[in-house]
């Protein structure tokens, strides 16, 4: 029993990151109709620079995490303005491709930048084990699922009732009408890509503290895939806690079956997802019209 | 006729050196070329490597170089991708008619073997010692080293004594790596006095190793084997602590490296390591290191991991046996001159020998421990 | 000089090509690829190779994606597979090399069908990235079955003899890949033009508007997946004889993106697209490090290792400018030169 306490909590500690990232894809997603290659990428750059902070003023975890928000919304506001607005009206496909040309060149950047070592983020806080009962987790894995909570909330709340919230729904729904009530579409899409910047950033961080930062860092986009898919693409809070589903899933599935089963559950699961529902668990039907 | 005046005029162009019978020698320079992977997280070896080569080309250039020529390395990278190692085992052969080889990259360099082989070309291929590259043994091919499956071996056998009657977990990557590690293992069980509880094997770039660890310590494990590389060997180590379970545990050279330690933290005390070049804190390691503040960059200092010292060992052993071959520099000189090495010493490793037939100078190893505080391993007992 | 264009009849509307210099030019090209073995030194070889190779398994995904407009990020599993069900029977069993050839096609084709059957319903991004965790299934599966595959520890192939011909030497080799991509670029090119080729484009241009014509969907689709499948398997096989040595490793994941950067920088849709989009990536690389080499040495030592990394920074780079300012890829960039050659001064 304590086992199987353990292989759940320790999931769903994994599964909030995954969930934050998958936030990040299904915001870009839901704003503008494409997936993001580099979300993963994003994270990594947000860890380093974090890291950067960390090593030049030790000492200052609020500033560590400060910066490199501040780091994260410029990030996302260049890569919006500088490559991703150019491709307006470009089929998404090609849209697509320049996301993953994107991520090509910022796993480049880090080596160039940064180097091959891995580095562990130490701002004083987070790798300090907690234990409840006979479980132990380290207090920033305590952080980052409550960080995912906190996210959702702030997420529902953002698209319920702030004004661009509700623009974002709109364009969501329907680009063009969106567009002939006045609403900028270009605007929209600025927004949501900071605020998947932002996610990515915190999600970078959380990993960073938990695991370390390294040019794998990455990967952690790759697994938030699944969530997405499981969550639908355009549903962000889905999104959300289909990461924390998913982590637990992978933890059973290496606790229980075998430890190589892993890595792959993620996409095992969303296969047989997709059979059922074309389009996720939470994600909006499309109907085509003739 | 244009497209055919055209080829012949670019190899012209990329041959400019000429094709001899010694290729890579002129009147002034001799030239070596190296593969490895410097872009990518294996980088982290790669460019270690890349400086112990540079260090020993370095050294005999001071001593007047070979031959009365200056030595030169020209680097590739691959990677660590096998398509790429191909191709640049192939362009420093054909392109930059180099002399010799001082590295066919890591395990991904079996697949360059052929090309290498049927060249003829002097290699040493010293990054990752695995079996594939020296058994059967090529004419051509040297390896200095050791395999993972001894280095598994002795590391069990030495734990086996120290805690007898113990529970055992292993969990290794899934690749070639991975393989070896699992064959030296299974060939220590065979020795008897060993109770397993617990096998596993991990996808190479799993990050996050809770269900493993937490099926490890279900199972009872009380010597614990991290088949990682580096990463996941500190991830598996770390996972220990957060659960507070105190397996002695082993892990293997490649993740024997001093930021290995500095991200396990105080967790990283006392771990067994198992190598064949000498610790940080050997008199010999120190005095490369100082060496290496003369004659390479700074940066290229601070790579230094055991690494540069392989390198440097293998490196030293070809430019030894082509300053014997001297003023009849050739191919089959060196090859031959490599073939008598016996007893050669390098201070950084064990007495490097080939012989007829031998292809491999097997490489005693030694168990070490972390010492957490200086970021060091200690050889033990 | 041709004044225009005129279909007057519907072979003529199909027909391959129905200008002589296409014909000449081609045959020209062809017959200097033949020749380049006897010239090339062996690294300029096995560019040589490597684009035949590439543009093979270009043409599989061409046919999936290109003409039928099914998003892969599965290509690479495609490739590992033929290259196993090469492998596996030729250098595990002995089998004759010509059984493997055959093997490495038709494997891959039947397992696409279990693949392409649950992605029928999918449409878009989600079928890509299904088709990823294929990808990844694949190569774990492959892993986990090593009494049959070797597991990690991979197979080596030797190069082979078919029909009593020995192509164990590089310039041998080639000739092989050349055959072979000529054939697959020929069988292509036949199918976009057959019945089964259009209804891919219809299915590609408007499924809901192909299937009110009759078209099935669902076996077309289908259809596609095995044709692309089938190719890029054998294109598989050929890089896995090119490594002399097939293994998971030897396949990243990045070859499914290499694969798609290939189609669209060639013009998404166009066969002759592949060809071209297939020279400049696979070159790039080499392109990009002769244009850092002429800054000299002092700009090559400064950037010591770090040239690497501006190497695929550069590779990323272009994919991205040419989306952004030539979308219809260099079959586009052709036509306009086409054009501008034939109406200069003029402008149409």
């Amino acid at each position: 029993m304590q086992y199987l306490v353990d292989l759940v909590v320790s999931g769903i500690a994994v599964g909030a990151i995954y969930g934050l990232v998958a936030m990040g894809f299904a915001l870009i997603y839901k704003a503008t109709g494409l997936v993001n290659f580099a979300q993963g990428e994003m994270a990594m750059v947000i860890a380093y620079i974090a890291w950067t902070i960390a090593g030049t003023v030790p000492g200052h975890p609020w500033l560590v995490v400060g910066g490199a928000l501040v780091a994260a919304l410029l990030l996302g506001l260049v890569i919006e303005r500088l490559i991703m607005r150019p491709m307006l009206g470009e089929p998404v496909f090609a849209t697509v491709m320049v996301t993953i040309a994107l991520a090509v060149i910022l796993r480049s950047l880090v080596l160039l930048v940064w180097d091959p070592y891995p580095h562990a983020l130490d701002i004083g806080v987070g790798r300090d084990v907690i234990h409840f009962g006979g479980t132990g987790v380290r207090s920033a894995q305590v952080a980052v699922m409550a960080t995912l909570l906190a996210t959702c909330a702030v997420m529902w709340a953002f698209f319920r009732f702030s004004r661009i919230g509700k623009a974002m729904r709109a364009v969501a729904a329907d680009e063009r009408t969106a567009q002939l009530m006045g609403i900028s579409a270009a605007r929209i899409h600025a927004v949501a890509w900071v605020g998947s910047s932002l996610i990515a950033g915190i999600a970078g961080i959380f990993f960073a503290l938990i695991y370390d930062v390294s040019p794998n860092l990455y990967h952690v986009g790759l697994k938030a895939f699944p969530a997405t898919i499981l969550g639908g693409l355009d549903s962000v809070l889905g999104s959300g806690l289909s990461g924390v589903v998913l982590g637990v899933a992978e933890n059973l599935a290496g606790g229980y079956l075998a430890p190589s089963l892993k890595e792959i559950t993620g996409f095992a699961v969303i296969i047989a997802v997709l059979m059922v529902r074309p389009f996720g668990l939470f994600g909006e039907r499309e109907i085509e019209r003739v | 006729m244009v497209s055919r005046l055209a080829i012949i005029l670019a190899v012209g162009l990329f041959a400019a050196t000429a094709a001899k019978a010694d290729q890579g020698i002129t009147d002034t320079e001799i030239l070596l070329g190296e593969v490895e992977p410097l872009t990518g997280p294996p980088a982290l070896l790669g460019v270690a490597y890349n400086v112990g080569t540079k260090m020993a080309v370095a050294e005999a250039n001071a001593a007047g170089g070979v031959a009365g020529r200056k030595l030169r390395v020209i680097v590739e990278d691959d990677g660590y991708v096998a398509a790429r190692t191909i191709q640049s085992v192939k362009k420093l052969i054909d392109v930059d008619k180099v002399f010799a080889l001082t590295s066919l990259s890591g395990s991904n360099g079996v697949a360059a073997l052929p090309v290498v082989e049927k060249a003829g070309i002097p290699t040493m291929a010293s990054i990752a010692p695995i079996t594939p590259l020296y058994q059967p043994p090529r004419k051509n091919v040297f390896v200095v080293g050791q395999s993972y499956e001894e280095g598994m071996y002795q590391l069990v056998r030495y734990l086996a004594r120290k805690h007898p009657g113990a529970k055992w977990g292993i969990l290794t990557q899934n690749d070639d790596y991975g393989v070896a590690l699992r064959a030296g293992f299974s060939h220590a069980l065979k020795d008897g006095g060993i109770n397993v509880v617990f096998e596993g094997e991990y996808k190479k770039g799993q990050q996050d190793f809770s269900s493993d660890i937490l099926r490890a310590r279900q199972a009872g494990t009380e010597v614990f084997m991290a088949g990682g590389v580096l990463a996941e060997t500190v991830a598996m180590v770390r996972e220990f602590e957060k659960l507070n379970s105190k397996p002695a545990i082993g892990m293997f050279w490649p993740g024997r490296v001093p930021v290995t330690l500095k991200l396990m933290g105080p967790a990283g005390e006392g771990i067994y390591a198992v190598d064949y070049v000498e610790t940080d804190d050997s008199a010999a390691v120190k005095a490369f290191v100082e060496r290496a503040k003369a004659l390479v960059s700074e940066g290229e200092v601070k790579a230094i991991n055991r690494y540069s010292l392989a390198s440097y060992a293998s490196t030293k052993v070809l430019i030894e046996a082509m300053r014997r071959c001297a003023k009849t520099l050739t191919w089959a000189c060196t090859i031959a001159e490599l073939e008598k090495t016996k007893g050669f010493e390098t201070a950084v490793m064990g007495p490097i020998s080939f012989g007829p037939g031998v292809r491999f100078s097997s490489q005693a190893v030694r168990i070490m421990r972390g010492d957490a505080a200086s970021l060091t391993y200690k050889v033990t007992d | 000089m041709r004044s225009g264009h005129y279909k007057e009849s519907v072979p003529s509307l199909i027909v391959l090509s129905d200008s002589t210099a296409v014909w000449v030019w081609g045959g020209i090209l062809v017959l200097a690829m033949a020749m380049a073995p006897y010239f090339l030194n062996a690294y300029l070889l096995s560019f040589l190779v490597l684009i035949l190779i590439t543009g093979t398994g270009a043409l599989g995904l061409h046919v999936l994606t290109g003409c039928t407009g099914l998003i892969s990020l599965g290509h690479v599993g495609f490739l590992l597979l033929g290259a196993y069900a090469y492998a596996v029977p030729v250098a595990k069993f002995g089998a004759p090399p010509l059984i493997g050839f055959l093997s490495a096609g038709v494997v891959p084709a039947l397992v696409s069908i279990v693949v392409g059957v649950p992605s029928l319903r999918l449409k878009g991004l989600y079928l890509a990235i299904t088709t990823l965790a294929f990808a990844f299934i694949i190569s774990h599966v492959v892993l986990s079955m090593s009494w049959l595959t070797n597991g990690a520890r991979g197979l080596p192939v030797m190069r082979p003899e078919l029909l009593g011909i020995d192509f164990e030497s590089d310039a041998r080799f080639a000739h092989l890949c050349l055959v072979v991509a000529v054939a697959t670029l020929f069988a292509v090119l036949n199918i976009q033009r057959s019945r089964v080729g259009r209804a891919f484009v219809a299915v590609r241009d408007n499924d809901i508007a192909a299937r009110t014509m009759g078209i099935n969907l669902q076996a077309y689709k289908l259809r596609a997946f095995m044709t692309s499948a089938f190719i890029s398997g054998i294109a598989g096989a050929l890089f896995g004889i090119y490594l002399s040595f097939v293994s998971v490793e030897g396949f990243p994941f990045l070859m499914s993106i290499e694969a798609l950067a290939i189609l669209i920088v060639g013009g998404l849709g166009s066969t002759a697209g592949v060809v071209l989009g297939t020279v400049l990536i696979v070159l790039l690389p080499e392109v990009a490090r002769i244009a850092l080499g002429m800054l000299g040495p002092q700009a090559e030592m400064l950037f010591s290792t770090a040239a690497h990394e501006l190497r695929t920074v550069l590779y990323g780079l272009v994919i991205i400018l040419f989306l952004r300012f030539e979308p219809r890829g260099l079959v586009g960039v052709w036509r306009d030169v086409k054009r501008l050659w034939v109406n200069w001064p003029l402008r149409h």
